[in-house]
């Protein structure tokens, strides 16, 4: 006689799944499959009293597996196995089926809904007869880590750790630290010099002891895995060796090249700049046109290369707000000017930017507004009786029509993109691009600083372009979750890992080079093939690619996805 | 009584199962003949499961995977690609259309593609009518 | 002498859908058959013995200690008798690749009894046959009526049509192992659990290939063998020929590769890999080396038989264990 006990239990979610299955239809029909102890509906699973009722029935009834049809796993799935653990039972002796956001959501009749549903939970059913108890394991920190960037999120993030007196590498590719600040003058909406905490911050971290500063320096390869990285940096000629146990990627980004768009004459019509050469007229307190005379229009012209389909389509976020920081710059430098602020949309996000934008736009500001869609301004030369160097043609589209803005000066506000360099070291450490090439963060609501791999986050402007204050944010918050993984001193890893059963493994080593982390190794002594579970994510591609049958993913075995299909696929031959 | 297809999906835990989420909070409808079955990486689909699910009497399979380059694991869904065009031209050769096994690539924020996948892919099924499979195999001739 | 007191074991070989091969590879004992025939008579084996299906029906039931059944189940005949041996055989061997998988007669199952009528009676090239005569499962002569077995649509292994104890692999098996199987019987060592593989080991081909392997499993191109220049060292799937090595269970004595041929999968898979069919399948799709879709179909392409290389010996017992349409016409 089979010692399987399975408890089942299918959720209202209120009316969110009662209103669309018939749950006790549900729970008749599958309280009669083999080992199924007991099946029961109630209105909220995931409640207390829900829960309760689980590790009340575990005991009671001595249930040794458990199957809750609700919600999507992705939402409650570790709240469940919590339950199963509270009343002490493993907690991977549970499966789920998704019968709200796969079922009740999704589908309009109610008897093929509730068919469906039975067929999922019939699936979950004969999947949880396979399940294992899974020991939950744990590898060591070291508590060093490793900095990529020397911008103003790498710093903070370095100084964060360090003042907490634990070891870092701070890795800057460029000769000095710094980042894109170097090249900003004053900061929006606030105006204040870069320099008064750029350059303190750079000595900061110069003359910590704790961190250790390696400038023109690249992370060569990285192995390893959280808690235990060892990464070879080049520095000059030599290579040194490194070993740390987190890795904050803080790379930053590059300004757009306008070059490439015609309209706009970047490079071949004298006094069309972009917003970095007018941050270093800025930083020497001269604006002047390429014949050093002083210019009388400045026209500003928005989102270049930024939110448009055939360059970049996301918003580069600073801009705006840095573009209403020139008009007041310039105003103050050239009282006298008339500065044309050429816009697609306003975005005054953010602490005091739409009081920048009121303040602005009652000074000698023209603000005129194009549209993307309904083609870019177009610069000119402009002609020799013109009292200006440059005509911008632009349709206006606020009044709707065609106009002509005159101006001495054009500055482009262009866009950031990712690094060029940004694929090459997301490819070393682990990370991938989202479609904009920039990183991708392991959750973009819940976790926006971890990266999908353990052990690696991501700071700053790496990750979308970003203002001083979010990059700092984002870097002290990675420093904090670090710190709290060395404070620990450990770190749970990745349970539903493969692994091979060396009585079977005939050596072929098909699977050494199919895992993307180099978890399998050959052992030629052994004549095996052997899984380093701490750098297994579970993927399960290497346990398809095994010819023998030898390697099997935990939590996700060939019996268990077989007979969770056979499950499945019960219900719908009964008609 | 009309032929309903019944269709097994294999989804990977990342980009496509989570899409199908997506389809469910955005509330978009797609027929109910679909049925997910969860993987963390379209990497783990082979032959055995696409297989076992027609044996087991399903008229269509469905794989759907991140899209290429977008792996949660770098490149499951390539091997995964590989693999599928074998099982295409082995399928073929058992007499089994080619048009009952597809695989797709639907991210995380599609859920919408994923619930019109859902719907091409039950018409599609209709068209071709009910699979033999599973009673072909359960008696000797 | 103790060995007269000690009852000798009374032994059985029958052949289903054969080549004979297996048959040839028991007298290939040679004159350990002596030692065989000292523990053991051989109370049944239509090769050598002229002995009637009648005098195995007046049998007692389990009158045979061991009945070594090689062939697949093609035919009412196979069906019949492997019933009856069943009946009168209290350990019953799966013999060889055909009663264990299919085998070679089981690639009938790409075809319908239809198909194999039509071809082997009217289409092959040498063939006369105006009158459209076929074979009759009944037929009137003065004399009375004649029967013939009825010819199945489905090729089916042994255990498919009756249980079966153990399973002994190969095509045909190596008779060494036959021999080491047998002694194990006679001298009542311990038998694996019913339902085992026996005389062939628990580790596929390449753990005593001594080819050259390194984790190169990538292929740009298939191969047949014969488009190769076989270095005779380096493994087969790194030269791009497709070798079922990793998924057939080694104990052979790597024959094939021995004689610079990859393996063909005879022996059958290891315990984990029931379809091993499926498993290469698997393992050959992951090894193309390429990740854009048209090169991969390309490359997909240069397997010509998919179907029938990786279940070349086993298509009765895959998932899919017959083609589909087929069925239809029968």
């Amino acid at each position: 006689m089979s010692n399987i006990r399975i408890g089942v239990y299918v959720c209202w979610c209120g009316t969110n799944i009662a209103k669309m299955v018939d749950v006790k239809q549900v729970a008749e029909a599958v309280g009669n499959m083999d080992d199924v102890v007991i099946s029961k509906d109630y209105k909220y699973m995931c409640s207390d009293p829900g829960q309760e009722l689980i590790i009340k029935d575990i005991k009671e009834h001595k249930l040794n597996r458990v199957v809750v049809s609700a919600c999507s796993p992705r939402i409650h799935e570790l709240t469940f196995r919590k339950a199963l653990e509270n009343a002490g039972l493993n907690a991977y002796l549970f499966q789920m089926a998704n019968i709200r956001e796969q079922v009740s959501w999704v589908h309009v009749n109610r008897k093929e809904a509730t068919k469906k549903a039975i067929a999922l939970v019939r699936g979950a059913i004969n999947r949880v007869r396979w399940h294992e108890p899974l020991e939950k394991r744990r590898v060591d920190v070291n508590p060093a880590t490793l900095i990529i960037g020397g911008g103003i999120a790498g710093m903070s993030a370095a100084l964060e750790i360090a003042r907490a007196d634990k070891q870092v590498i701070l890795l800057e590719k460029e000769k000095e630290l710094g980042g894109q600040l170097r090249f900003v003058n004053r900061t929006f909406p606030d105006f204040i010099p870069t320099s008064d905490f750029i350059e303190p911050m750079k000595d900061d971290v110069l003359h910590h002891p704790r961190i250790s500063v390696l400038t023109e320096a690249n992370l060569n390869e990285l192995h390893g895995y959280i808690g235990n990285f060892i990464g070879h940096i080049q520095t000059g000629a030599k290579e040194l060796k490194v070993e740390f146990g987190n890795i904050i990627v803080a790379s930053g980004l590059k300004p757009f090249n306008p070059a490439p768009m015609e309209n706009y004459g970047y490079g071949k019509l004298p006094n069309v700049i972009t917003s970095l050469e007018l941050e270093k007229m800025l930083q020497t307190g001269e604006i002047r046109q390429t014949n050093r005379k002083l210019p009388e229009k400045v026209a500003i012209i928005h989102c270049v290369g930024s939110r448009s389909s055939q360059y970049h389509e996301f918003c580069s976020s600073t801009c705006c707000m840095t573009a209403l920081k020139y008009s007041n710059q310039v105003l103050d430098m050239l009282p006298n000017s008339q500065v044309y602020q050429l816009y697609a949309d306003m975005r005054a996000m953010g602490k005091g930017c739409e009081e920048l934008y009121t303040a602005t736009s009652r000074k000698n500001v023209m603000f005129l507004m194009y549209d993307q869609e309904d083609g870019l301004p177009y610069i000119r030369k402009a002609g020799p009786k013109e009292d200006c160097n440059l005509l911008i043609e632009v349709n206006e589209k606020l009044s709707g029509e065609r106009i002509e803005v005159p101006a001495d000066l054009v500055v482009l506000m262009v866009g950031m993109e990712a690094h060029e360099q940004a694929k090459k070291l997301g490819q070393t450490v682990g990370i991938s691009l989202c479609g904009n090439e920039f990183y991708i963060e392991k959750h973009p609501k819940l976790d926006p600083v971890a990266t999908t791999t353990d052990g690696v986050y991501v700071s700053g402007s790496c990750q979308s372009p970003k203002n001083i204050s979010d990059s700092i944010t984002q870097a002290k918050a990675a420093a904090a979750r670090i710190l709290a993984t060395i404070n620990y001193g450990s770190v749970e890893v990745e349970v539903t890992t493969a692994h091979v059963n060396e009585d079977i493994c005939c050596g072929c080593q098909t699977c050494v080079r199919v895992c993307p982390y180099g978890a399998i190794s050959y052992i030629a002594d052994d004549r095996v093939s052997r899984v380093n579970e701490v750098l297994c994510k579970g993927c399960g591609t290497c346990t398809t690619s095994c010819p023998t049958g030898a390697i099997s993913s935990r939590h996700f075995t060939e019996k268990q996805i077989l007979s969770q299909i056979e499950g499945v696929m019960l219900e719908l031959m009964e008609n | 009584m009309e032929f309903e297809p019944k269709i097994v999906a294999f989804l990977c835990n990342w980009c496509s199962y989570t899409g199908a989420d997506l389809a469910g909070t955005s509330r978009m409808k797609y027929p109910a003949n679909i049925k997910i079955i969860r993987i963390m990486c379209s990497g783990r689909i082979g032959p055995t499961f696409v297989l076992k699910a027609f044996r087991e009497g399903a008229d269509g399979v469905m794989i759907c995977g991140c899209h290429p380059g977008d792996c949660h694991y770098h490149e499951g869904n390539y091997k995964c690609l590989r693999r599928y065009k074998l099982i295409q031209k082995y399928i073929q050769q058992m007499g089994i259309e080619q048009d009952r096994l597809r695989l797709s690539w639907i991210s995380a924020s599609e859920g919408k593609q994923f619930a019109e996948l859902a719907q091409s892919m039950t018409e599609v099924i209709r068209e071709l009518g009910p699979c033999d499979i599973k009673s072909v195999m359960e008696t000797f001739a | 002498m103790s060995e007269q007191n000690k009852p000798k074991l009374k032994l059985a070989v029958y052949w289903g859908a054969a080549c004979g091969g297996c048959c040839v590879s028991v007298l290939d004992v040679h004159e350990k058959l002596f030692d065989v025939v000292a523990a053991a008579d051989l109370v049944f084996w239509p090769i050598a013995l002229d002995i009637k299906y009648k005098d195995v029906e007046a049998m007692p039931d389990g009158h045979i200690d061991v009945t070594l059944f090689n062939g697949s189940v093609r035919n009412s005949e196979n069906h019949h008798m492997a019933k009856l041996l069943r009946d009168k055989t209290k350990i019953l061997v799966a013999y060889g690749s055909c009663s264990h998988m299919g085998g070679i007669p089981g690639l009938g199952n790409f075809s319908s009894r239809k198909e194999i009528f039509n071809r082997v009676y009217h289409d092959t090239e040498t063939t006369v046959n105006p009158e459209r005569i076929e074979p009759k499962e009944k037929y009137s002569v003065a004399e009375g009526e004649l029967s013939l077995p009825e010819f199945y649509n489905d090729v089916r292994t042994l255990d498919q049509v009756v249980d079966v104890d153990y399973y002994l692999p190969g095509c045909p098996p190596q008779t060494e192992r036959l021999v080491e199987v047998f002694m194990a019987i006679v001298t009542g060592a311990e038998l694996p659990p019913t339902g085992s593989v026996i005389g062939a080991l628990e580790k596929s081909q390449c753990d005593e290939c001594e080819r050259k392997k390194t984790d190169n499993k990538l292929i740009k191109e298939f191969k047949r063998p014969w488009e190769i220049i076989d270095d005779g060292e380096t493994c087969f799937l790194e030269q791009g020929v497709i070798c079922m090595g990793p998924a057939t269970r080694g104990g052979c004595g790597y024959r094939c590769i021995n004689g610079n041929a990859p393996c063909k999968g005879c022996y059958g898979p290891p315990a984990d890999a029931p379809d091993p069919g499926a498993k290469m399948m698997s393992a050959i799709g992951t090894m193309i080396d390429s990740n854009d879709e048209a090169e991969i179909e390309k490359i997909v392409d240069g397997i010509v038989d998919p179907a029938g290389t990786f279940y070349r010996y086993s298509l009765p017992k895959a998932i899919i264990r017959r083609k589909l349409t087929t069925i239809k016409e029968n």
